[in-house]
């Protein structure tokens, strides 16, 4: 058992699976393409959350905020500014990191249930903000941004894959670092981090700014993947509450977690939604029950606990 | 020579609502001293403790420590300037390791930290459980990592709130004893007991407070015949 875990035999199982995912466009589908793009995109984000709601315990109920503004800087700078898609992007994500840094500031301050709720009431007013006539100049209102990026299937589809491979490995960096224990310790008792000379706020909102920053740069790839933007789309509350479900189903606060989740969870909701499509919400809604149920660690975490995998953090 | 206080607290007042949790209280800690804080339950002890390591904030008064007024500073400011402390309720980090509750306390290069921890470790006689999760722990072991924590911190000035409370007798006799060891290693403490026995077997001196109100300070013995604190303290 421990062999199947030994470093060179992990780097390789990694390398072989890149390989295979890197050539992936070259004999696949174009709907086995979109599928992994949309897996991507949602492990990121569900990575995204898990590393700043899994390790510190404040559960962000606003992820769609970040994916919304930045979906809405990258898509409004292709669209009307005549941004190359490579550019707009990162302008988006580390649009959204720095007012996140504001953001932060003011509402890291509100623990549990009230942190939750303002991260929805600034998703919706955002929302609301966004449809508006008075900056319809601006955003187009309502009426959303039909738009064409001149990015083709594959090299979409690679964005999303070298995305989603380097937010994986910022989450291991951090989660097995003395930042990652000291967010830990801010989720197990925040007064008590304090009094132990940890500087809690700064660390809260470096760990939101990174968590918005790549989840702000999957949201600017998925709507250039969409070719479409308007303010109901861009901060729907599904876009917060899809990636939490899927970190709960991988197992939170690990590293591969919300990666196994993302994954699991696409294949099933495809499956379901192709072979039953009438009952697929409900059967869905059962499997997710169960899990919660049965399973409250998620995946990744009953299988630690069962001694599957190692009890590590770097899992 | 007067030694500079390592710890002085100036006039300090806190009120919840119309409650003076502490009235006008004032006091000196001298270095490498071992001080009882004793009084009846909501005279206002834990209330101190969350003062001076900055938990909250006086509504007037001086807090200085080494001189340096640190009255308003953040906790995280205060803990990094040496003070250490403990709380009644024990406050470790359940869902991590022994190892990683000292870590996370802990600066420098990532080796030294952790040779540190272990040494700590074996200091508390844990070590053998350093992978083990804080939540795996009985109530004195939490203790015991609880003051190695704030050992990792490197404290100068520990406060410790009610450590022999709810622990067996012989883990007992070993913190004591290991509180002694680290004073004569140059720590200063400050120790909120109920147990008049501890207070009056391992302190030198002693501070009493009654309604937020310092009613008496002086040596064990001076307080121990005190009839005017007695009466508050026993009821008599």
């Amino acid at each position: 058992m421990k062999n199947l875990f030994e470093r060179n035999w992990v780097i390789l199982g990694i390398a072989i699976l890149m390989a295979f995912l890197i050539l992936f466009p070259f004999f696949a589908t174009d709907y086995w393409i979109t599928l992994l793009v949309l897996i991507f995109v949602f492990t990121v984000y569900a990575a995204g959350w898990n590393l700043f709601s899994g390790l510190t315990g404040y559960t962000n109920f606003g992820l769609a905020w970040f994916i919304g503004v930045s979906g809405y800087v990258s898509t409004l700078l292709i669209a009307d500014h005549g941004f190359f898609w490579l550019f707009a992007w990162p302008i988006g994500a580390i649009f959204t990191g720095i007012i996140s840094i504001g953001v932060g500031y003011i509402l890291l301050r509100i623990k549990g249930v009230y942190f939750a709720i303002s991260m929805v009431a600034l998703t919706e007013g955002t929302r609301e903000l966004f449809g508006t006539e008075y900056l319809a100049p601006i955003t187009h209102g309502g009426k959303g941004v039909p738009f064409v990026a001149g990015i083709r299937l594959p090299t979409l589809y690679w964005s999303i894959l070298l995305l989603a491979f380097i937010t994986i490995i910022v989450c291991y960096k951090v989660t097995s670092s003395k930042f990652g224990l000291r967010l830990m310790a801010i989720r197990e008792d925040e007064q008590a981090a304090e009094t132990l000379g940890i500087h809690t706020t700064r660390d809260k909102i470096i760990a939101f700014v990174i968590s918005a920053f790549f989840v702000g740069l999957a949201g600017a790839i998925h709507f250039t993947y969409q070719n479409y933007i308007d303010p109901t789309f861009a901060f729907n509350i599904n876009l917060t509450l899809t990636p939490i479900v899927m970190t709960l189903f991988g197992g939170v606060g690990t590293v591969f977690g919300p990666l196994t989740g993302a994954v699991l969870f696409t294949l099933i909701h495809e499956i379901l939604w192709a072979e039953v499509t009438l009952l697929y919400m409900a059967i869905f809604g059962g499997i997710l029950m169960t899990l919660i149920l049965f399973f409250p660690q998620g995946l990744l975490g009953w299988m630690k606990e069962r001694g599957i995998l190692p009890r590590i953090r770097k899992i | 020579m007067i030694k500079e206080p390592l710890l002085r607290i100036e006039d300090v007042v806190k009120k919840f609502g119309e409650v003076s949790a502490l009235d006008h209280c004032s006091f000196d800690i001298e270095p490498g001293s071992i001080t009882g804080l004793i009084g009846p339950n909501g005279a206002g002890k834990t209330t101190l403790f969350n003062l001076i390591t900055g938990v909250l904030q006086p509504d007037s008064g001086h807090i200085y420590l080494k001189g340096e007024e640190i009255t308003g500073k953040r906790p995280y400011e205060i803990a990094r300037k040496g003070v250490g402390r403990t709380y009644q309720i024990i406050r470790v980090f359940p869902k991590m390791t022994l190892l990683e509750n000292l870590i996370v306390v802990g600066k420098g290069k990532e080796r030294k930290m952790i040779e540190r921890a272990m040494d700590l470790l074996r200091l508390v006689k844990l070590d053998g459980k350093k992978d083990d999760y804080a939540s795996d722990l009985s109530f004195g072991q939490q203790k015991l990592l609880s003051l190695a924590q704030v050992l990792m911190l490197d404290a100068q000035l520990i406060l410790l709130d009610e450590p022999a409370a709810g622990i067996n007798p012989t883990l007992q006799n070993e913190l004591m004893a290991l509180i002694h060891r680290l004073n004569e290693e140059g720590k200063t403490f400050i120790i909120i007991e109920h147990d008049m026995k501890v207070i009056m077997g391992h302190c030198e001196k002693a501070i009493a407070l009654n309604y937020g109100q310092k009613i008496a300070e002086g040596s064990c013995d001076v307080i121990q015949k005190d009839e005017s604190l007695l009466e508050h303290y026993f009821g008599r």
